[in-house]
């Protein structure tokens, strides 16, 4: 739904059937605007990924410090859950953070971001229905699980020996 | 950061958005974002495969108490710290990206370089924890657990170093000829690609008990 227009000076530009996508640019080709984040707000972002990272890695050692073995503010199985939930969360952040910013797809056509939302979402479908049909997300106590069967030794049994 | 994350999208654009094709988008940035969303599905076998066999049981020499986890072996304080390098080698790259914009070639230049410096400080960092795994007995046969982690890790090494003959090579080409910002740009997509597949590792492989 989409279609290549070309304006006064020769510009090529997309105008999309929803409104959305590049139209929106076109107006502004020939003034040679840079729109975005700013150095200094390029900055700001790395600072706040910094402490992100810096936090993610203090939980390295929350169930010592805050677990039975430390002040226990909690059970070790309660700090490590919370912990591996906080971490999945800051993981997410960081990812938009990155990829909305420094890689401009927050500011980006929509179908650059189409696209690589759709790789996106493609693989955590495909790889979230193989952990789940592999038995991932619970633990039956056999480490073997879907490798083939070990291999069966015979025991001969000597009768009234 | 909440100024920039409300700031309209209607009033943001790039002078390389309009290009003579059907989708208004240059075929090589395109073409970078639709090798980046596959990417994603190598990233995601890799990182799945990695999760099931982690725990596999396999006898490592070094580790005599649990030998089922190779994950006893991991020194997180020193992956953390190759980790903030990768982070800082991700600004480095967007300041080299509106340098170029801005025609400041020798800025450009700079961070570049610095960029690829950060990255090959990150690659060392990763040889460096390979050969302590071998020192320690795990090797890339050791047991089906550490050939996921080896596999997944390497992967992602050979991306690193990929983007640093890339960044290596606009850096040469820029002595020579005038580098346009879209390939600036585009290559710092794969570098931050790079970066954000990192972030998943380092959370999943090394965080995550």
């Amino acid at each position: 739904l989409s279609t290549t227009t070309q304006d006064a000076q020769g510009h090529f530009g997309r105008a999309d059937a929803d409104g959305g996508g590049d139209g929106r640019h076109m107006g502004h080709l020939d003034e040679g605007h840079t729109h975005g984040p700013t150095d200094s707000q390029y900055f700001t972002i790395f600072w706040v990924l910094f402490g992100i990272t810096a936090l993610e890695v203090t939980t390295y050692w929350w169930e010592d410090w805050f677990g039975q073995g430390g002040w226990k503010v909690a059970p070790d199985d309660t700090v490590r859950a919370f912990g591996m939930v906080l971490l999945l969360i800051l993981m997410v952040i960081k990812f938009a953070l990155i990829v909305g910013f420094f890689m401009h797809l927050r500011f980006d056509s929509a179908l650059l971001r189409r696209t690589f939302s759709f790789g996106l979402a493609l693989g955590l479908a495909v790889y979230l229905i193989t952990l789940t049909s592999m038995n991932f997300w619970t633990y039956n106590g056999n480490p073997w699980f879907n490798d083939p069967s070990p291999p069966i030794t015979t025991t001969t049994v000597v009768e009234g020996g | 950061l909440a100024e920039i994350a409300l700031e309209p999208v209607e009033d943001v654009e790039f002078p390389d958005d309009a290009h003579a094709t059907a989708t208004g988008i240059s075929n090589p940035k395109l073409a970078m974002w639709v090798y980046l969303a596959s990417d994603c599905l190598l990233f995601g076998g890799l990182i799945s495969t990695y999760l099931l066999y982690r725990n596999r049981p396999g006898e490592i020499p070094g580790l005599s108490g649990n030998p089922e986890r190779i994950s006893e072996l991991f020194d997180v304080p020193f992956t953390s710290m190759t980790s903030f390098i990768l982070l800082m080698s991700s600004l480095t790259m967007v300041l080299s990206v509106t340098s170029a914009m801005r025609d400041d070639i020798a800025r450009m230049r700079l961070w570049l370089g610095t960029t690829a410096l950060l990255g090959m400080l990150f690659l060392g960092g990763q040889i460096y924890e390979f050969t302590e795994f071998v020192h320690e007995g795990l090797g890339f046969t050791s047991n089906v657990s550490s050939s996921a982690f080896f596999t997944l890790t390497g992967f992602h090494g050979a991306h690193v170093a990929v983007g640093i003959i890339m960044l290596l090579t606009l850096i040469g080409l820029s002595f020579s000829r005038k580098v346009q910002a879209e390939a600036v740009e585009t290559i710092g997509l794969y570098w931050h690609f790079v970066d954000i597949v990192w972030v998943v590792i380092f959370t999943v492989v090394y965080l995550i008990p």
